[in-house]
């Protein structure tokens, strides 16, 4: 019922190949047969924004894109943002400013944020709206995902990352 | 801090905190930043099969036949699941009111569109939903009830044969001589709104995976379960098992808010699984089948209210006449949403006496649920439009008339006409503070100018009581028993010292799991990272019921303590003998339990925990060798309803006041929040980032509520809504950024003195957004009645009224 096709892509700089169905969504694809579970899937309709990744360096979102498009390409997920075990400063950052509740949609709003810290290391809070505006949070109320933003773009500017380990000024 | 619990079982052992209070990291966020987290659907178990269910297309329709052939012969599918084999294994679930509950799938007849009427369990999910789509169908439709006036007209079809009218609920609360209140009244003022359906709409949908053990006859459910103590109750009821043969494994989820569902979908999963000979059958909702027939559906509400006012701007009395939908059954539990106002049902304010009229209905809507703030919301805009109206007639300013209407600080432990007690309050300090805040003068001062101007700005001043740590006592006129809700916790120390807690709930935003090991950490003056906590199973943790109604965070606080307090009694016992003194002489501080007179002579924990797992020899004949314990906290001084319903239920009052300015665009109907303040009180605060976050979360669903959200039906029944495209939820681009502010009153009842914040500013905020649309839109004497205020009601409301 449904045509299988060979593809490679590369996610988090490993290459996989796999055969898979025609049909199959990239973010079914990523999350079920690479089991890299962080891209989560929130609506499967476009609208919410947590099943966000980069593909080939822009942000996708991977339930309205098949596996098969993405044979070929470079793809970045929520797991790719740290490096040698130390947290991306967006990551920190949304920890450090309780940019995050049930963290069910914080995956795909960290990508988004690297995506556009990349492009605009100094962002204005109407700049981080337009680029977040896409995202559903129901937890946050999304005060503290914006507060956070405006974070971890001034440790991204000043190369820092705030002292994570004293809590009482989190 | 007084307590009336009145033993240092409730208190820290040390007078300056590190943790407690401080606006600490949460210890939830690496592994959730890292997407690292479990979430059910990232779980997979050998030999999983995976479930879709085939829903009912119609709003009322008996079943005629179901043909399965062709789908049973698709390669990959394994089981197959109808209302047959469902009337031969299970129950309808059990309600509240008794009597209106419907069985996991559709017998005999579907009473709303979207309810399962067969499920497939198949290799993946694309295989089961192509299996679905061989299924074929014979519905005989039926006439519907597609809203609540409807379902009380004489000829209105029965929802349920086995009851003689839609009717689940009907009768009339007096609290106080209410009559003569109004009779004596210088000013009645009466409103009448329509509040229609919104609902929680977790960005996580709910998901299980059911495994039946066949050997021997029992279940294990994991799942995105907000309570799995009450889950385990439920199941044992449907599926005709022993509480004891089934368990609940909760993961950590994707937010609740009370809307979960989850019976229909872990029932369901469970006899697939028992069909397919006990291999574990995963099912995951939809977005779509969440929208349509979710847990996410909640509040439908016909109101006709009125307020008794003297010439002074006194209120004296409260009317309140509810006319409330639950859908098609009380399955969802929605009907608690009913009776959750009589915790707060006067707000702030010294009223005397009040009523409540209330009907609840069944339609062929789907069901209802829980929702935070579970009732209020709709009741708070009910209050505080009436009293904005109050206001405007005796040519009182918004501010000022509630200032004069509050329950006073000294007036404290205060009972309310329904009947609940409020612990403690300084609502005129709230106020002031928030109005200073806002420069309430100023904005007032620019809503003129802007109006000389020909704009429309509009400023909402409101006031809330959020009644917190809720007890079932508090939903008796929903037909729920008993008084109490126990949350236990577990803490272990191991043989070197390291601390796990264990609780019986899963993660799911509200940082519990940070408050736990903020006291801890407290306690035995660790470092905060040294405490693990952990879920257990439901058979295997403590008596517990998790987040709901405000509670949790006071209640683990109480558990934990607890629990603390009897390790450091049992550290004593041990450090006496080592030291050679008397339990009495040692006590506990940093970290170590040392001599009260010479503090040099101490023991580290590790110690002792490796004394009383390794060392039995040193120990007492009689001692317990467990460096741990168990607490199980439950409200203190809970009471049984009395035929009206009062009794002392909600331990805690938060209180809130909101300061909003809109500017209304009267040409195209859209609102702009222009600056939203709040201040609240919400006693001692263990974590004030997490106070933030609940009360700007909150904010945000208020501000869905009044502009945005709504379930549509049409007028045959039929729902509208089944994308994030017809629901519509804010973003960063609706939800104003906030200025906050506090005001701590410590709760004399509580430990630590922390009360309930989960759900205040839903409460309050979808009345302080319609009360500023209304200021607004005063000068074009047109008002808002229904919920959303969407541009095209705004539009269409002013259209009208011809300005
Ligand atoms: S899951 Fe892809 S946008 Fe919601
Ligand atoms: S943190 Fe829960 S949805 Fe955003």
């Amino acid at each position: 019922m449904t045509t299988r096709h060979q593809i490679s892509v590369t996610v988090n700089g490993v290459n996989y190949q796999r055969e898979v169905d025609a049909r199959l969504t990239l973010a079914d694809f990523v999350r079920h047969d690479l089991s890299l579970g962080g891209t989560h899937v929130g609506c499967e309709h476009g609208v919410c924004g947590a099943c966000t990744i980069l593909v080939n360096g822009a942000s996708m979102r991977s339930c309205l894109m098949l596996a098969v498009q993405a044979d070929g390409a470079e793809l970045t997920t929520v797991e790719g943002l740290s490096r040698n075990g130390e947290l991306h400063p967006v990551q920190q950052a949304f920890i450090d400013r309780h940019g995050l509740q049930c963290g069910f949609c914080t995956p795909g709003f960290l990508i988004s944020t690297a995506e556009l810290l990349q492009g605009n290391p100094n962002p204005s809070d109407d700049e981080i709206a337009d680029a977040l505006g896409g995202h559903l949070c129901r937890c946050t109320g999304y005060q503290s995902i914006l507060e956070s933003v405006q974070l971890a773009a001034q440790m991204m500017r000043e190369g820092t990352i705030v002292d994570a380990a004293s809590p009482a000024e989190a | 801090m007084t307590t009336d619990m009145n033993n240092s079982l409730y208190e820290l052992p040390t007078e300056s905190p590190r943790f407690v209070g401080q606006q600490v990291r949460r210890i939830e966020d690496p592994a959730l930043v890292s997407g690292s987290v479990e979430f059910i659907d990232n779980v997979t178990l050998p030999g999983m099969l995976h479930a879709a269910i085939l829903r009912c297309p119609h709003p009322h329709a008996r079943i005629v036949s179901i043909d399965t052939t062709a789908a049973r012969q698709l390669p990959g599918v394994v089981a197959v699941l109808t209302g047959e084999d469902v009337k031969r294994w299970c129950n309808p679930v059990v309600t509240a009111p008794e009597g209106w509950g419907a069985y996991c799938l559709a017998v005999d007849k579907a009473r709303f569109v979207g309810e399962p009427v067969m499920a497939i369990a198949a290799t993946d999910r694309y295989i089961a939903e192509d299996a679905c789509e061989l299924v074929e169908v014979e519905y005989e439709v039926l006439p519907a009830v597609p809203d609540a006036p409807a379902a009380i007209a004489a000829d209105s079809p029965l929802l349920f044969e086995n009851q003689n009218s839609n009717v689940m609920l009907q009768r009339v609360y007096d609290w106080g001589e209410v009559e003569p209140l109004f009779e004596r009244a210088d000013h009645i003022v009466r409103e009448t709104f329509r509040w229609n359906r919104v609902g929680a709409n977790p960005m996580e949908t709910f998901g299980c995976i059911s495994q039946w053990n066949l050997a021997d006859n029992s279940l294990t459910c994991r799942g995105s379960y907000q309570t799995p103590s009450f889950m385990v109750l439920g199941r044992s009821a449907s599926l005709n098992l022993p509480s004891n043969k089934v368990r609940i494994i909760a993961h950590p989820h994707g937010g609740s808010f009370g809307g979960k569902g989850g019976p229909r979908g872990t029932d369901i999963s469970a006899l697939l699984s028992r069909k397919a000979g006990g291999r574990p059958v995963k099912y995951i909702e939809d977005r779509a089948e969440y929208l349509l027939a979710g847990g996410g559906q909640s509040w439908d509400r016909y109101y006709e209210a009125a307020l008794a006012v003297m010439a002074d701007g006194t209120v004296t009395g409260l009317k309140v006449k509810l006319l409330d939908d639950q859908g098609a059954g009380a399955e969802g539990y929605g009907t608690i949403s009913v009776a959750k106002p009589l915790a707060a049902f006067t707000g702030p304010y010294r009223i005397q006496a009040a009523q409540y009229d209330l009907t609840v209905v069944a339609t062929n809507r789907a069901p209802t649920f829980a929702y935070r703030g579970y009732g209020p919301p709709p009741h708070n805009l009910v209050l505080e439009t009436l009293m904005d109206s109050a206001a405007r007639e005796l040519g009182i300013d918004s501010a000022e008339i509630r200032r004069r209407n509050y329950i006073q600080p000294e007036q404290f432990p205060y009972t309310i006409p329904s009947g609940n007690e409020y612990d403690s309050g300084n609502y005129p300090e709230v106020l002031a503070r928030a109005l200073q805040m806002a420069d309430y003068e100023a904005l007032r001062a620019q809503q003129q100018t802007a109006r000389d101007e020909g704009r429309y700005l509009g400023i909402g001043v409101v006031s809330t009581v959020e009644p917190g740590v809720f007890d079932w006592n508090a939903y008796r006129t929903a037909g729920v028993q008993g008084v109490g809700v126990p949350e236990g916790a577990r803490v272990n120390f191991d043989m070197l010292g390291q601390v796990t807690v264990t609780v019986g709930f899963a993660l799911e935003g509200q940082g519990q799991y940070t408050v736990a090991a903020q006291v801890v950490a407290d306690y035995f003056g660790l470092e905060m990272d040294a405490v693990r906590v952990v879920c257990a199973s439901s058979d295997a943790a403590p008596p517990h019921f998790g987040p709901g109604g405000s509670r949790v965070g006071v209640a683990l606080t109480g558990a934990v303590l607890g629990a603390c307090h009897k390790i450091a009694e049992k550290f004593r016992r041990v450090g006496a003998v080592l030291l050679q003194c008397e339990p009495d002489d040692l006590e506990l501080a940093g970290g170590a339990v040392r001599m009260r007179e010479r503090p040099e002579a101490q023991l580290g924990l590790a110690d002792l925990a490796g004394t009383m797992l390794a060392r039995s020899d040193l120990l007492p004949p009689d001692m317990d060798p467990h460096p741990g314990a168990t607490h199980v906290w439950t409200p203190p001084g809970r009471t049984e309803p009395d035929e009206q319903g009062r009794c002392k239920s909600y331990l805690t009052a938060a209180n809130a006041t909101h300061v909003v300015l809109v500017e209304v665009d009267p040409d195209t109907g859209v609102t702009e929040i222009l600056k939203y303040v709040i201040v609240d009180d919400c006693g001692t605060r263990l974590n004030p980032a997490n106070v933030e976050g609940q009360v700007q979360g909150g904010v945000a669903q208020g501000v869905g509520a009044a502009l945005l959200e709504q379930y549509v039906y049409t007028e045959d029944g039929q729902p509208l809504v089944s994308t994030f495209a017809d629901y519509l939820m804010p973003t960063l681009h609706e939800v104003p950024i906030t200025q906050k502010g506090a005001v701590v009153t410590p709760s004399p009842f509580t430990p630590l003195g922390a009360k309930g914040c989960g759900e205040g500013s839903i409460h309050i905020t979808p009345a302080a957004v319609i009360c500023a649309i209304n200021d607004a839109l005063q000068p074009l004497g047109v008002k808002v009645r229904e919920t959303p205020a969407s541009p095209s009601r705004i539009w269409n409301l002013i259209r009208e009224a011809g300005t």
